[in-house]
């Protein structure tokens, strides 16, 4: 089962009433919605304001969602253009001159345009989060950093890194997995201690 | 339980396996809570410099005071994909079932009827006009006129030029 056919499993759980399972879709593809639409709406706040009403327009737009495009897809065209809204509303620009659809604005990098203006305490907040996980990934033995690795950022499927590391497809899946927890148990304290603010 | 959320995510979980999975992560906060770590891990490792608040709460929250979407049971590209796949198949099992019986009626019965009928034909049957002229003036008396129309007129009669014709009427001499 592929990502995006999870996601239209997802999708049509909602279809049916399940709210929790759009709860898992905001889960996974909040952080990159957001960063998406922190290109239009420079203010931080703002830029999480819009988030979450694209995320409401989306859940409120998706008894018409057919699954004829990859969910990622549709729902960074919804946050583009409830940005885009959100600017005209308030009389401003959106800070690129030339459109671009979902799937270039997901490989567009430049450092000057993404980066974000964060509150201290957020900006501290993330740095905790990035330096746990960080050091989580550098204690970790190196045949499950590695899974994990080629995994998260190069995305390689099980085959592959099963091809790449030279070992059985289950052990790919338990090395990822034993990787992710191992990181997970880092984390979870931090996550717990900011539990009610803004993580 | 944990393994197949890592799995899940990955996109190497089989469907039967996904939906028993989303089933068990419906009822476990534990395992909510798992899924969106292992996503957070996800992001922090491909976009360190890029990682947001959580805002799966707020949209939750607000969630509250929208109305549950339901949409008509519409057909995805999969299932759109089947009811083809099913319609064909059923086109071509009928079309299979018309030649095997088209098939199985030999060719030979249609001849063999025909032998018998000719069997079975009464030869020198003889032909007696006054019965005939009789039977067409009481047509009308016959219970079967309506249900057959012009056909009730109709005789199947023989012929042979072998046979003296038969004498009914003396005075036709």
């Amino acid at each position: 089962m592929t990502d995006r056919e999870v996601d239209q499993q997802l999708v049509e759980r909602v279809q049916r009433g399940d709210k929790h399972a759009f709860d898992l879709l905001v889960s996974k593809y909040q952080r990159k919605l957001g960063r998406l639409i922190s290109r239009f709406v420079r203010d931080p706040a703002e830029a999480e304001d819009v988030t979450q009403d694209a995320f409401i327009k989306a859940y409120r737009a998706l008894p018409g969602f057919r699954g004829e495009s990859a969910f990622y897809t549709w729902l960074y065209r919804i946050g583009i253009n409830t940005a885009k809204n959100h600017l005209l509303a308030n009389k401003r620009r959106a800070p690129t001159s030339t459109p671009f659809d979902a799937e270039e604005s997901e490989s567009f990098e430049e450092a000057s345009l993404l980066r974000e203006v964060n509150t201290p305490e957020n900006e501290l907040m993330s740095k905790q989060v990035v330096d746990v996980v960080q050091a989580s990934l550098q204690q970790l033995p190196e045949d499950l950093r590695s899974a994990l690795t080629l995994r998260e950022i190069e995305g390689l499927s099980y085959e592959e890194i099963a091809s790449v590391m030279n070992c059985p497809i289950g052990t790919v899946r338990s090395r990822i997995f034993r990787a992710r927890e191992a990181v997970a148990e880092n984390l979870r304290p931090l996550l717990e201690t900011s539990k009610g603010k803004r993580w | 339980m944990k393994q197949k959320i890592s799995v899940l995510m990955d996109g190497e979980l089989f469907e039967d396996e996904a939906a028993s999975l989303l089933d068990h992560i419906k009822r476990d906060s534990d395992l909510h809570k798992d899924w969106g770590v292992y996503h957070l891990i996800g992001d922090v490792l491909r976009q360190p410099e890029h990682i947001h608040c959580d805002l799966s709460a707020k949209v939750r929250e607000r969630l509250q005071d929208e109305p549950t979407v339901l949409a008509p049971r519409g057909r995805t590209v999969k299932q759109r994909m089947r009811t083809i796949a099913l319609s064909a198949a059923a086109s071509l099992s009928a079309v299979g079932v018309v030649a095997w019986m088209s098939l199985q009626i030999s060719p030979e019965v249609a001849p063999q009827m025909a032998m018998q009928q000719t069997a079975l034909r009464p030869v020198g049957m003889q032909t007696r006009t006054n019965s005939n002229d009789y039977l067409i003036a009481h047509q009308e008396f016959s219970p079967s006129t309506d249900m057959n129309g012009g056909a009730s007129y109709i005789r199947t009669v023989s012929y042979s030029r072998d046979e003296a014709p038969v004498k009914n009427n003396p005075d036709e001499k």
